[in-house]
């Protein structure tokens, strides 16, 4: 039953928004909606660790470890992102964003918000059903639909280049969703020997689990290729990255924040249910190779960019784009450790995210530009919270201890060299460091530096307590992981290498 | 009235009717005029639903119709009529020029289908040649094809819509090659990729519409501003 409440929340949250004519009551419900939706990932969470695997009308949805895991980290997400944006479009107000024309005092605020407020929702509905769909068909249906409610928050702001942005993102990820596709059609046609089945429990995940040793190899082989490229464009790994910068750039904060930590997660998760049918079916090695390809492409497409970047919205694309690499690479490596790399990276990196994200609104909208040359640096005498905490959020980011992104790359580190490769973990490191040290020159000159005079920013009460509350999570997860949680990352990686 | 019932006689309309599908997206390729590119989608379309509604009746699967009744409902009639009245609104009438030239389109879409008869090869197993296995090869190659050839239009076309209706008899492979590997995903599964493709359709259109009023134009090309 929980598993319906989970989706009936955010699905109710959005068209109640829509019928709503005040700000504050919009801005209440959709914290509500998410705050609610947090505690039920919560209990699903505790629910799935004490005893096992949730399911509900016969298998048509299902939730273990893994999926538990994804819920609970996209409704974190949602909720950080859902109490930021409440100052962040206030702002966005008194900066006149919303008015028709500069010296109309005509506000086109409340339309404006009413469309993010419902549409919200939906996205996160979406991404919900990605985890809890245990039919890798509706799954598919699932991510796409996390395509078709975030286009229109790409085009929020109703720029020429917004429009350039939402195009290059529906196209790419409509294309690259129809090769997940026929990946899936191709899975269902290799798993149709083996079960014999046209009812729906043949595109069962929990079923085809169980058979995936039967499956016609040559048609799995084809199917995991297609699925790694479909899921893979979502995922935003190199050679389909190329929507990720401008769809980043455009979106309104809070919703760059949720493409970046939330839909990230969800094409992941796809791509792992595939590859552990995939590893079933062919052995470990096949998928192995071509993660590890994709992944190192990936890291290393980013760090050309991460060095010369010019603007910081983009930067943290580019950075998005690595971590996509990383996780994948780590998926590549394998074994326990690698997967546990995975999966611990994918926790923390959706707790990260979303921190650094919100430190770079703040600058944008204080300084009204997001290029690192027009604003002239010394951020901290004006900002000093929230140029501290960009400077937090960079180092966390980018993976230096103490944070926890360091512990999750320092397995996936062992798993590589672990895993028998020498040259593969070295050049990891080598693209760490040069992303690391990319972003530490970029940001550390936006925010030290002398005083530049700019008057002090006046920073909201909830702009501040939705980056000082995250920046204390970041902080307190790099020395101490709840073990209830940590228990689920274990139980999900169990999962995926098949230890269960 | 014997061979109504007879399954190779099934297969052979099946296969005549692909082969049409087949030629109608070659067609679709040299085509410069959008609404004749609408009409040609429409007609592939309504194809498909006869395809999946003959796989039904040889089959005796009733899902299928309902698969079949909604892709000629959806494909056939109203994203047809939807396109149109876009095409009407924005007043632009035919691609000013793809970047490839007609007859090298023609020709790279034919070594697109070569291409496709090579990859569905793979998947034919003679030992198991019933008449399922039979069935599946050919259309499977031309539903390859098709993915392939719409792939390739995507990227040849500069005009927005086009991209759309590239995408669209993309997706028409894939229905083809689900409908003849399977028989058809599990219903509640195509009717979600129905519901997809219809909103998809729609958030393009609506794209489409605000770049023509943006730009006062819908050449993709122009959209080149985020730049590293």
């Amino acid at each position: 039953m929980i598993l319906l409440w989970l989706l009936i929340v955010p699905l109710a949250a959005s068209p109640l928004a829509f019928f709503l004519r005040r700000r504050p009551v919009m801005e209440v419900v959709n914290l509500a909606a998410f705050a609610i939706l947090l505690c039920l990932a919560a209990t699903l969470g505790f629910q799935v660790l004490r005893s096992g695997p949730v399911s509900l009308w016969d298998g048509f949805f299902y939730a273990d470890d893994l999926s538990a895991l994804v819920v609970l980290l996209t409704s974190f997400v949602a909720l950080v992102c859902s109490i930021y944006a409440v100052g962040y479009f206030r702002q966005d107000e008194r900066n006149g964003i919303f008015r028709e024309k500069q010296e109309l005092p005509t506000t086109l605020a409340i339309p404006k918000l009413r469309e993010y407020y419902s549409l919200t929702p939906l996205f996160v509905f979406s991404m919900v059903l990605v985890a809890l769909a245990n039919n890798l068909g509706i799954l598919w249906v699932a991510i796409e639909g996390t395509t078709l409610a975030s286009v229109f928050l790409v085009i929020f702001y109703g720029r020429e280049t917004s429009l350039e942005a939402a195009w290059k993102y529906a196209i790419i990820g409509a294309v690259g969703l129809s090769m997940a596709l026929f990946g899936t059609i191709l899975t269902y046609y290799s798993a149709h020997g083996a079960l014999g089945t046209e009812t729906l429990a043949g595109l069962n995940w929990s079923v085809l689990v169980g058979n995936a040793a039967q499956f016609d190899k040559p048609t799995m082989r084809l199917a995991f290729i297609l699925i790694l490229l479909g899921y893979g464009t979502k995922a935003g790994i190199a050679p389909m990255h190329t929507w990720k910068p401008d769809a980043y750039s455009e979106a309104p904060i809070p919703a760059a924040a949720m493409l970046a930590a939330g839909v990230l997660n969800c094409a992941l998760y796809g791509l792992v249910r595939f590859y552990i049918l995939t590893s079933k079916c062919l052995g470990p090695q096949f998928a192995s190779h071509l993660l590890i390809l994709f992944g190192l492409l990936s890291m290393g497409v980013a760090v050309p960019f991460i060095l010369v970047q010019k603007n910081f919205r983009r930067m943290l694309a580019y950075s998005s784009i690595d971590h996509a690499g990383i996780m994948v690479l780590a998926l590549g490596f394998g074994g326990p450790l690698g997967v546990l790399g995975m999966l611990l990276h994918m926790t923390f990196h959706s707790i990260t995210k979303p921190l650094l994200f919100f430190c770079a609104g703040n600058v944008q909208q204080q300084l009204k530009t997001d290029l690192f040359r027009e604003a002239k640096g010394g951020l901290i005498h004006s900002m000093p919270l929230s140029g501290a905490a960009l400077l937090l959020a960079t180092l966390a980011v980018t993976g230096a201890p103490p944070f926890s992104l360091f512990l999750s790359e320092f397995t996936i580190l062992r798993a590589g060299f672990g895993g028998g490769y020498l040259v593969l973990p070295i050049l990891f490191i080598t693209f760490l460091v040069a992303i690391f040290s990319g972003f530490l020159i970029h940001f550390a000159n936006l925010v030290l530096g002398p005083d530049p005079g700019l008057p002090p920013a006046e920073t909201c009460r909830w702009k501040k307590s939705s980056v000082v509350g995250l920046a204390l999570v970041v902080i307190v997860m790099g020395f101490w992981i709840p073990a209830p949680l940590f228990r689920l990352i274990q139980g999900a990686a169990d999962i995926v290498v098949n230890r269960r | 009235m014997t061979f109504f019932q007879d399954p190779e006689f099934g297969d052979r309309i099946i296969t005549l009717m692909a082969a049409l599908v087949l030629v109608l997206q070659i067609a679709a390729v040299g085509q410069r005029w959008l609404a004749s590119s609408i009409r040609i989608f429409a007609v592939q379309s309504f194809l498909l639903a006869a395809i999946a509604g003959v796989i039904a009746y040889f089959n005796h699967a009733s899902h299928i119709y309902v698969v079949a009744f909604l892709t000629l409902l959806l494909k056939a009639v109203l994203l047809p009529w939807l396109l149109e009245g876009l095409v009407e609104r924005i007043g632009i009438r035919r691609e000013i020029e793809p970047l490839i030239n007609a007859p090298l389109s023609i020709l790279i879409a034919g070594c697109l289908t070569l291409v496709g008869y090579v990859v569905a090869e793979s998947f034919y197993h003679p030992e198991e040649a019933s008449v399922r296995a039979a069935l599946g090869h050919n259309t499977l190659a031309v539903a390859i094809a098709l993915f392939l050839i719409g792939f390739f239009t995507m990227l040849n076309r500069r005009k927005a819509l086009s991209q759309v209706l590239g995408l669209l008899s993309l997706e028409n492979g894939l229905f083809l090659a689900a409908i003849s590997l399977t028989y058809g995903m599990p219903l509640i599964v195509e009717l979600g990729i129905f519901f997809d493709v219809l909103v998809a359709v729609m958030v393009l259109g609506i794209l489409v519409f605000r770049i023509r009023e943006a730009f006062d134009s819908m050449d993709v090309s122009k959209l080149r501003k985020l730049r590293e």
